[in-house]
């Protein structure tokens, strides 16, 4: 786990350090691309802890998330529509739910867990 | 295969964060954009020029100084500091000024006359305006209607009269006493205000302006109020 820390330390450091800049017409691209892989990541972890994490499904989505929202946001942009709104609300409300299940599945782990000692004890 | 996971959650983790930091970085740009054209920047270097040029002089100033006081300390170092002191009272306006100048008379205009107007006193912001218009040609030497302006000379409104150096200025006419650097500054400066709105400003208060020609030499009074210099300190030893 802390080597999954680690790696997103790494990444925030390496990032602010290189001082890197993408124009600023692109901000909402990737701003949309971070929401989709943020997403990604909780839904990951929540099937990690429900047993059935894939790591296909979990590589793949993460890329074609983001692909598929910036392209979108890249259509409405083109189509006078909104569309990125679409994706922030559907990754939005999914990112919530993923966060909500996991919080389940840790509390629920956590009183197994307490359970079991009190019992034996 | 736990370890596998975590090597991929890392990898993912690394991304999020590159995209996170990239993010910030792009959403906190500065958009203070340097939009100056070329003319605008080739401005703004002729003023740093002219700034360095001056500084270059200033720094020979002081070190013809410096000679002096190095040659004057093997015979007389008293002459040197005397000489000095004479240049920093000059520079005070604690003395008497004579030198090429010009002299701006203020008077009534002949229409308020002829319309029998009351005469009222030129106004401090209208002095200030003439002061500070006249301030962009250097080493001026200016008082007004007798008093010296020095460093620390306010013009103001005491309980109704203009002032300056606390001083009533007398109700026009007066005379402003202007002396310049050199014979050729001193034309410059009569063409200057010749020229200038400054003139139209005086007349809306009912007040004509007068520029003399240059004269070769005119005195400027001494400053004989007490400079108060109450916020100098002496310089610490290093």
């Amino acid at each position: 786990m802390w080597l999954s820390v680690l790696g997103l330390l790494l990444g925030i450091s390496l990032g602010l350090l290189t001082d890197m800049q993408i124009p600023p017409e692109y901000a909402d691209y990737l701003s949309i691309a971070v929401l989709a892989s943020l997403d990604t990541l909780f839904g990951g972890i929540r099937a990690h802890l429900q047993h059935m994490y894939d790591d296909k499904v979990f590589v793949s989505g993460f890329f074609f998330n983001i692909v598929l929202a910036a392209g979108l946001a890249f259509l409405g942009v083109h189509l006078g529509v909104d569309l990125y709104l679409a994706a922030i609300f559907a990754f939005g409300v999914r990112l919530f739910q993923n966060i909500a299940v996991i919080r389940r599945l840790l509390l629920a782990k956590w009183t197994n867990k307490k359970e079991a000692r009190e019992s034996l004890g | 295969m736990r370890k596998k996971i975590f090597s991929r959650f890392s990898i993912i983790l690394f991304i999020i964060g590159m995209m996170i930091a990239v993010q910030y970085n792009t959403v906190n740009e500065p958009d203070s954009r340097d939009t100056r054209d070329v003319w605008e920047i080739r401005q703004e270097l002729s003023v740093e020029k002219q700034r360095h040029s001056e500084l270059l002089s200033e720094i020979g100033q002081m070190d013809s100084t410096l000679d002096k006081y190095e040659a004057a300390s093997k015979e007389s170092p008293e002459q040197a500091l005397k000489e000095t002191v004479d240049e920093l009272r000059k520079l005070a306006g604690l003395t008497e000024i004579t030198g090429p100048g010009i002299e701006v008379a203020i008077e009534p205009s002949p229409e308020a006359v002829a319309m029998g107007q009351n005469i009222e006193g030129v106004s401090p912001d209208l002095l200030i305006r003439f002061v500070n218009s006249i301030n962009s040609f250097n080493n001026l030497v200016v008082s007004i209607d007798g008093n010296r302006l020095v460093n620390t000379s306010a013009i103001r409104d005491i309980n109704g009269q203009t002032t300056v150096n606390t001083q009533p200025v007398q109700t026009p006419p007066f005379a402003v006493k202007i002396v310049a650097g050199s014979m050729e500054d001193a034309e410059k400066l009569s063409n200057y205000l010749l020229s200038s709105p400054l003139l139209d400003d005086f007349y809306i208060d009912d007040l004509a302006v007068t520029v003399s020609e240059p004269k070769a030499d005119l005195t400027v009074e001494a400053y004989d109020g007490k400079i108060s210099s109450q916020y100098l300190k002496d310089a610490e030893e290093e």
